[in-house]
Formats: C-alpha cells, sequence, structure tokens
C-alpha cells in the first residue's frame, strides 16, 4: 500500500488556492497591461499561477519553487532564477509574489515602495500600487464570490 | 457533413448574432478528483471579415470587441480597457477566427480541417491546429444544418472551453457602432 504522505516540514505555509481576475497596468514607456482571469496555487515558496483568456483559453503558466520560476505558453517554456525576475521580464516590473499571498489571506506585510489597501477584500476586492521606483505599478484583484 | 456545412457557414453567413453558454473545465490536478469548471454566459455578434463582439453579462461583466484594427476587452468591475492591435491577438482565438474568416481558404491556412461523425444532432468538424506555437490542442465545431450550435476547444493545458450558441440569426443587420468601442470615461485604458 501507498506510503502515508510524509507532512510537510513544520515551517512551510498553508497551501493556499485563489481564483479571480486580475488587471495590471505597468506605466512604463510604452505603457503594459494585463487583463486575465487566473488560478493561484500554492504558497511564496512553491507554487503557480495560470492566466486565462476571456474566451477560456489558457494564456500561460508561471510555476515558482525555491531558485527557479518558468513561464510555459503553449510549448515554450522559459526559465528564470526567480520570481522577480520573471515578473520583471514579463511585465516590466517585479511583483511581490510572498507579499500578495500575505495580502489575499488580509494580513498586512510592508514591501518598500509598495501600498496595499485591503480594506475591500471582504468584497474580494485588493488593490496594490508600487510608487516607488518608477514605473508605477498598478495591481487590481478581484476574487471569484 | 460537417465540412460541408462549415464550409456553407463561412460563405453564406456574412453576419451573425446569437446567445452563448460558455462552460470552461479546467484539467484535473494532482490529488483532485473533480474538475473545476466556470460557466459564464452572454451574446456574441461578428461581421465577416474581422468583426466581432463578444459581450460577457454573467457571472461578470466583459466585453470583447474586434473593431478590425484593434481588439478591445474592457472588465466593468476592474474599470481597465485593454486594447491590442488584432493581427497580435486574432491567431489564438478559434472563436473569433471562425468569425472573421472571409472564407473557408482562410481559416485553412490555420487550421487541418476534417469532417467528424454526427452527435447531438450536430454535424461536427475537427480543426486541429497549424500554428507551431501549440496554445491549443483542438477544435471541434457543431452545426445544426447551417447554423452555428457548439464550440469546443480544447488547449495545450488540457483546460477545456465548450461555446454553445442558442438563437442564433444568421445575416441580420448589424449598425455599425456594434463593432466600434467607445472607452467608458473614468476607465483606464492601455494600448499595447
Amino acid at each position: 500500500c501507498a506510503a502515508p504522505r510524509r507532512a510537510p516540514p513544520a515551517d512551510t505555509p498553508p497551501e493556499a488556492a485563489w481564483y479571480g481576475r486580475l488587471a495590471l497596468k505597468v506605466d512604463s514607456l510604452p505603457p503594459q497591461s494585463f487583463n486575465a482571469s487566473f488560478e493561484l496555487l500554492g504558497h511564496a515558496e512553491a507554487g503557480s499561477l495560470r492566466l486565462f483568456t476571456p474566451l477560456g483559453g489558457t494564456a500561460g503558466e508561471v510555476r515558482w519553487q525555491a531558485g527557479r520560476a518558468e513561464l510555459q505558453t503553449g510549448q515554450d517554456t522559459r526559465r528564470y532564477p526567480s520570481m522577480d525576475e520573471l515578473t520583471l521580464a514579463l511585465t516590466g516590473a517585479a511583483l511581490p509574489l510572498p507579499a500578495l499571498f500575505h495580502w489575499l489571506r488580509g494580513e498586512q506585510v510592508t514591501v518598500p515602495g509598495w501600498q496595499a489597501d485591503l480594506s475591500q477584500l471582504p468584497d474580494g476586492r485588493l488593490l496594490a500600487q508600487r510608487l516607488d521606483p518608477a514605473p508605477v505599478v498598478d495591481l487590481r484583484v478581484l476574487l471569484d464570490r | 457533413d460537417g465540412l460541408q456545412a462549415l464550409e456553407a457557414f463561412v460563405k453564406n453567413t456574412r453576419t451573425g448574432r446569437a446567445e452563448f453558454t460558455q462552460v470552461v473545465t479546467a484539467p484535473l490536478r494532482e490529488g483532485q478528483t473533480t474538475a473545476r469548471s466556470k460557466t459564464s454566459s452572454g451574446s456574441f455578434e461578428f461581421q465577416r471579415p474581422a468583426h466581432f463582439r463578444f459581450l460577457y453579462r454573467k457571472p461578470f461583466e466583459q466585453t470583447l470587441v474586434a473593431d478590425g484594427q484593434t481588439v478591445w476587452l474592457y472588465d466593468v468591475d476592474l474599470n481597465q480597457v485593454t486594447a491590442r492591435k488584432q493581427a497580435q491577438v486574432l491567431g489564438s482565438t478559434p472563436a473569433a477566427l471562425l468569425a472573421s474568416a472571409p472564407d473557408l481558404k482562410a481559416l485553412q491556412a490555420d487550421f487541418k480541417l476534417s469532417a467528424a461523425p454526427e452527435a447531438d444532432g450536430q454535424q461536427w468538424v475537427q480543426a486541429l491546429p497549424k500554428a507551431r506555437d501549440g496554445q491549443i490542442q483542438s477544435v471541434r465545431i457543431g452545426f445544426r444544418g447551417e447554423q452555428l450550435a457548439t464550440l469546443d476547444i480544447l488547449d495545450s493545458f488540457g483546460q477545456r472551453s465548450v461555446l454553445s450558441f442558442s438563437g442564433f440569426q444568421a445575416n441580420p443587420t448589424l449598425p455599425a457602432e456594434t463593432f466600434q468601442f467607445k472607452p467608458p470615461a473614468g476607465a483606464d485604458v492601455v494600448r499595447q
């Protein structure tokens, strides 16, 4: 019979599953914007983020674990040493993934240059903005109800 | 058969309007026993070549409009409009291709088409993408006579999106503004 699944190390953060829509705007020149439904699984140390098009297709999947992050779109997979570098390459701004997991759980954590408004989380809405360094980044998340 | 229905549809249906229901089923993840699925619905209009409009009303409002040059995506709740060049986006959406392809040859440039067995009272076509980027595994298009009834898309991640059309009207007169998108005041508009 199957070996019992070993319990993860005590200090591993809880696994999360978030579903919803996100809108990201980076005020770079030219500006960049992303608008997608998403599925966010796992935790800051290891997990995956799937992005979907309005017509139900999978635009791509980002996966990360310690010391590695990769972006798969169709048959193409690109690898990066960290999620900071992957999100910088993909969107023009390094996105604070660890903080995002905390924010979505309603835990206010500070990230240099970022402001997060958790006041509307009861309605499933998270607003976060990076004011420093430029360019300004605006992230809006709306969780499925 | 399905191929004849598709050819007639692309040739004879220059404009169209229908209601649709879309069921998106995610692939099973390790440890999952039931797949997660999401249902949305709205209305769909198109005019060959290169014009279409998906208005999602439930569970939330989103508008996707192709005006021939630009594909606009407006999410009401997030108050953001994204505008992309149509050429960049078109290739990846079978629904858009089906609605805006001027003729069968245009579809065959992107898909290998073959008739599939009749099922559920529909004639089917299987469309396998020729693109190497592999965003889509396969598409099945279902017709009732010459009317588009179903679009069944399996993508390379194993996610399945089934659009079922009802109340299909072929060749209605559609006002020009149907495919024009004016960003609402106060919405964030980003062109890419």
